[in-house]
């Protein structure tokens, strides 16, 4: 799913399921660098998300005064 | 029959010394305030009522007065002790002196008041409020709802003019982890009777736009402690229990909870004590965050070693069989060369033979070849000798053909020539000023120049006439132009 139209709660959970999947060892290496790539785009949509969301929030409000 | 009839002056006052002697004391009442006004004076003036709890119909009725003296004490009193202001609705215990007037009638002078019964009478309506929002099975609903992770679009329920609202702002937009919150104010009042049926109001603005925000904030900041009561509303407090969103409170006060308080979602004390909680809230979330980023490259680094680890044992485990391969390819190609080293002689040898057939049949086969190509090539020879004789022979005749041609149109072109040559001889003849002189012409000089006109000549002059054979030398005596020509000239 495109991080963009995520919520934190889906974010979230992507990531604990991940990071179980490597808990568990359940992913060979060409995975593990693939699913290590997508939790660190989550973590770093979720730091974006909480420091400013610009557009997306400015959108919000556009709608809101429509 | 005069003096039988009572005057209304006199039966007025007839009516208060009844009343008089019937209430020579003050009077405790129970009654609720129906209207309220203070005027200039700052006396205060009231109308009790009483209301039959069962049809809430008005059923007693009368005016009251506090003067300003008392009023300025009793105020102060009843609402710090209660955390009521003393307005419309509230019920209350008052002691009360009966008076009649004859000319404005009935009126209760209010000389104390009893805050205690107002507590006792608003303890017991918050109770069946709770026990009716239970009964509903409303009560816990806005509880029950799940906060957002980081609630971060915050519709806010407050006054604008708020101090309250104010420091809520600047808090959030100003935290030290640079959160960022988006905050929607959905203005409401306060404080005063409107209360409740504002803040229901600015609930449902909200609750058209639901989808857009993860939190509604209900904040009154500083100002007084008083109008509790607002919050203490059924209407308002069924309201928010209901509401699909979670609500967090923070109604700026330190007693008692509100109904409001207690149905919300996360009861808070201060405007600035909910902004806390929400910067917080997402502080601990990005913690969570930074924790997870470094747990995940922890389980990717352990995992790396143990992969690492593996590596490095199958490289060692696959030197130790490169080398046992190496080993016994290298026992089967000494093999191999031992058996290759005794077959090659009697192999060379086989092939030897048959190289010097072979030799021979190459050299038999050359020798006719050659023979071939040469005899072809003497043929192709003999054929080009006699092309190129009869080729020459054909251009000699050609050219002998042209010689002759050539010399017969030169002696033609002679012999006109010459021809042409003694005609205009014979013209040239005809014309030489020798032979004009022969036929009897002459030439007269003038001073060396040839003479063309008589006008160039004057008496006297020497002239010289040149014929064909001498000279004559003369002297002009006269000359005379002829008549035709004067005009020419």
């Amino acid at each position: 799913m495109n991080p963009k139209k995520m919520t934190y709660k889906e974010a979230v959970a992507e990531i604990d399921e991940i990071l179980e999947k490597i808990e568990q060892e359940e992913l060979d290496v060409d995975e593990l660098s693939e699913k290590v790539k997508r939790v660190s785009v989550l973590i770093r949509f979720c730091k974006e998300k909480l420091h400013k969301t610009g557009a997306e929030v400015e959108n919000i409000l556009k709608e809101m005064e429509e | 029959m005069e003096s039988k009839h009572l005057t209304l002056s006199d039966l007025n006052l007839l009516i208060k010394d009844t009343f008089d002697e019937k209430f020579p004391g003050l009077v405790w009442v129970k009654a609720e305030i129906g209207e309220l006004t203070v005027n200039r004076n700052g006396h205060c003036y009231l109308e009790l009522v009483d209301t039959d709890p069962q049809s809430n119909q008005v059923i007693a009725r009368a005016r009251a007065t506090i003067w300003s003296y008392s009023f300025r004490m009793l105020k102060p009193y009843f609402e710090t002790t209660t955390g009521q202001s003393f307005a419309n609705g509230l019920k209350i215990l008052v002691s009360v002196k009966i008076e009649f007037h004859p000319l404005f009638g009935l009126s209760l002078n209010i000389r104390d008041i009893d805050p205690a019964y107002t507590m006792g009478d608003l303890a017991l309506k918050r109770k069946e409020i709770i026990l009716r929002l239970q009964q509903d099975g409303i009560f816990d609903m806005n509880k029950d709802l799940e906060l957002p992770l980081v609630p971060q679009r915050i519709a806010v329920i407050s006054s604008p003019t708020a101090a309250g609202l104010q420091d809520f702002l600047h808090q959030l937009a100003n935290n030290p982890s640079r959160i960022y919150f988006y905050t929607c104010l959905f203005p409401a009042a306060m404080q005063g009777a409107e209360t409740a049926g504002s803040v229901i109001q600015a609930l449902e603005q909200v609750y058209e736009q639901e989808t857009s925000f993860d939190v509604v904030v209900v904040i009154r900041g500083g100002g007084s402690q008083l109008d509790l009561a607002s919050f203490d509303h059924y209407e308002l407090a069924y309201h928010v229990a209901q509401f699909p969103i979670p609500v967090i409170t923070g109604i700026g006060h330190d007693k008692d909870e509100t109904i409001v308080d207690l149905v919300a979602h996360t009861k808070m004390k201060t405007p600035t004590a909910v902004a806390e909680f929400l910067i917080s809230g997402a502080e601990a979330f990005e913690q969570r965050l930074l924790e997870t980023e470094l747990y995940c490259s922890e389980l990717l680094s352990n995992r790396m070693k143990k992969e690492k680890e593996w590596l490095q044992q199958t490289v060692i485990r696959l030197k130790q069989g490169v080398r046992q391969l190496v080993k016994d390819e290298e026992h089967q190609f000494n093999m191999t060369a031992f058996r290759i080293k005794n077959s090659v002689p009697s192999f060379l040898h086989r092939h030897d033979n048959r190289f010097v057939q072979h030799r021979h049949r190459l050299q038999l086969a050359g020798l006719r070849t050659l023979g071939d190509q040469y005899h072809f090539l003497r043929r192709r020879g003999a054929d080009l000798q006699s092309l190129t004789c009869q080729l020459l022979e054909k251009r000699k005749s050609n050219i002998m053909r042209a010689q002759q041609g050539i010399r017969g149109s030169l002696n033609d072109k002679l012999k006109f020539e010459q021809s042409r040559l003694a005609v205009t001889d014979e013209k040239i003849r005809l014309v030489d000023p020798v032979q004009v002189l022969k036929r009897g012409y002459s030439l007269t000089y003038q001073s060396g120049k040839l003479v063309r006109s008589v006008n160039d000549l004057h008496e006297g002059d020497q002239l010289v006439t040149r014929l064909y054979d001498g000279d004559i030398n003369s002297k002009i005596s006269n000359f005379k132009a002829h008549e035709s020509k004067k005009n020419d000239l």
